[in-house]
């Protein structure tokens, strides 16, 4: 019975070996990350979750919010929006684009709020309520 | 911060739930250690259960759920008929085998740490989390209840609506403890349940096998485990649970426990777990009980009743919820990902091909090469192998079909999904190990 238990053991050190050596040491595994996904496969979430954080300490709730990303991408809009739904919660989420697909210009502008991850917008949506490296927060004018 | 603690510390809530049932005698034999992972992971199982009860009857979550789960429990304990104790745990034999026993558990420690730092240093984190679980969970939270509005709302759809709620459930009970849902606390859930695993898988083993075989076993599920999931970011999202409640499951099966009805019983409510989780757990149930009845048949016997012990909470769980969605009118059974048995053969090649590359990706396939070159090197013996390794075949069955039905090009789909809806089938491999050899008691 040794042989069957010593393979066990040695099957189970190489996959823990390759466990530890998965780790991202590069990037200081002991430093709190900003985000839940600072260093995995899915990084490109990392601007939109510090911006959606931070808004959603000034967009109040019951208003209505639209997402986008500048430049203008239908696929990464479609995903903002549904990042917007996870963190903004208690705000009425317009996608700016679904499944790829662009929404009519008619009903973004009908959002109490527009957030924008990426560059600045090259004409103001409103009044600036937010600015960070990640991203802008705008309030639409009545 | 403190909302990730309280809703970590919500957890401690399951135990108490399942522990009326495990408290019975018959348990006595897993030891206090694993006996309080099985009470944690049937308190789960019939905290999401009542959880939906209320949600279909149309009240609001409040504290006296906990109180109605352990209720469950107690009642449960009725039906086990035996006082004969399970059989006990094995000893860890003397010197080497206490060596080897040591070195085992250190490499189990390794692992599930390895785990731990992953999470915390976000490389594990599951985009499900963000896009479907967690939004689900915080919503019903907010509504104490399994919001149809939410879920049937425009432009929602992707939220995946039907897909079994033990862990929106659990998450959404958490976050009503900790008054917010913490992001960062869910994606804890992965070495949580690892180590749960851990201990629950050690200590069935140890009732059928000695220390050192125990400890192998486990120890090669869970390294297997650690490595697929830290690679294919599983933190936060329903592998875990499906894993933990899938492999607590088999393991009661393939040793003597599987004899009682208590065994049983507790093995079938475990699955009721798998099936609630995702949606591939229950072909993973119906598999497990059909080749337990036809490969096990002394312990199997009498047929029915193992049936009914096995399959009945299964059936009341997913009916549950299948009840919710059609009265809401939110979802009308599980969706496929095409026609029914409409498979698109010629996506054969390309299929296998995506999924060699997912596996290969996830640490160059060692964490299912590993667990199949040992397998292979044990030459298992005995009718019990052949539960785990017919259940492996089985789901490896369906998960290839179920890629075949995609009328699109299914290759980036299988490279997010592939390496994680194959991980059980790694793990039952490496179980199956353990099943190789009777030995002399």
């Amino acid at each position: 019975m040794r042989k069957p238990l010593l393979l066990s053991l040695a099957g189970s050190a190489i996959l823990a070996g390759f466990s530890v050596a998965a780790l991202p040491f590069s990037r200081g595994i002991f430093h709190a990350p900003r985000t839940p996904y600072d260093a995995s496969d899915a990084t490109f979430t990392v601007p939109a979750w510090v911006l959606l954080q931070r808004a959603a300490e000034v967009v109040p709730r019951d208003v209505s919010v639209v997402v986008r990303g500048e430049p203008p991408d239908a696929t990464n809009d479609s995903y903002l929006h549904r990042f917007a739904v996870a963190l903004l919660p208690g705000r009425k989420i317009i996608p700016a684009a679904l499944w790829s697909v662009p929404t009519d210009p008619d009903e973004l502008r009908k959002a109490d709020y527009e957030i924008v991850v990426g560059k600045a917008l090259p004409s103001p949506a409103g009044r600036l309520v937010l600015s960070i490296p990640e991203g802008s927060v705008w309030k639409r004018k009545r | 911060m403190r909302a990730g603690y309280l809703w970590l510390a919500s957890f401690a809530i399951f135990p108490l739930v399942g522990a009326p049932f495990l408290g019975h005698r018959v348990f006595r034999g897993f030891g206090i250690l694993c006996r309080t992972v099985l009470a944690g992971g049937l308190g789960m199982v019939l905290l999401s259960a009542t959880m939906t009860v209320w949600a279909l009857a149309g009240w609001r979550w409040g504290p006296v759920l906990v109180l109605a789960s352990a209720a469950v429990a107690f009642a449960l304990r009725w039906l086990v008929r035996s006082h004969l104790p399970l059989p006990a745990a094995r000893g860890e034999g003397r010197g080497e085998g206490r060596s080897l026993t040591a070195i085992a558990l250190v490499l189990t420690a390794i692992s599930i740490l390895a785990g731990v730092a992953a999470t915390i240093a976000a490389r594990s984190t599951s985009p499900d989390l963000l896009l479907f679980w967690g939004p689900k969970a915080q919503q019903f939270a907010s509504a104490r209840t399994i919001d149809a509005g939410f879920l049937s709302a425009p432009y929602l759809e992707y939220l995946h609506v039907y897909y079994p709620p033990l862990v929106t459930n659990v998450f959404a009970f958490g976050a009503i403890a900790a008054g917010r849902f913490p992001w960062g606390a869910a994606t804890l859930t992965f070495p949580l349940l690892l180590a749960a695993t851990a201990v629950g898988l050690f200590g069935i083993l140890r009732a059928d096998a000695p220390a050192p075989r125990a400890a192998a076993a486990s120890a090669l599920v869970i390294s297997a485990l650690a490595l697929a999931g830290i690679h294919s970011s599983v933190a936060g999202n329903a592998e875990p649970f499906l894993l933990f409640f899938e492999l607590l499951a088999v393991a009661l099966l393939v040793t003597p426990a599987a004899r009682s009805d208590a065994g049983k019983l507790l093995a079938g409510l475990l699955l009721a777990g798998a099936a609630a989780a995702k949606v591939e757990g229950l072909p993973f149930v119906l598999a497990v009980v059909v080749l337990f009845l036809l490969l096990d048949r002394s312990a199997a016997r009498p047929s029915a009743r193992s049936a009914l012990f096995l399959l009945a909470p299964t059936i009341i769980s997913i009916g549950v919820w299948l009840a919710f969605g059609a009265t809401r009118k939110v979802f009308f059974g599980y969706k496929g990902y095409g026609r029914s048995l409409e498979f698109h053969w010629g996506h054969l090649p390309s299929v296998a091909s995506a999924i060699g590359t997912a596996l290969w990706k996830v640490g160059y396939a060692l964490p299912f090469a590993v667990p199949i070159l040992v397998l292979l090197a044990t030459r298992p013996k005995g009718r019990r192998a052949l539960l785990p390794i017919g259940v492996a075949a089985a789901l490896s069955v369906f998960l290839l079909l179920t890629y075949l039905q995609s009328a699109q090009d299914p290759r980036l789909w299988i490279a997010w999904s592939g390496a994680r809806t194959f991980s059980p089938v790694t793990a039952l491999v490496a179980l199956a190990s353990f099943c190789g050899r009777e030995e002399p008691r």
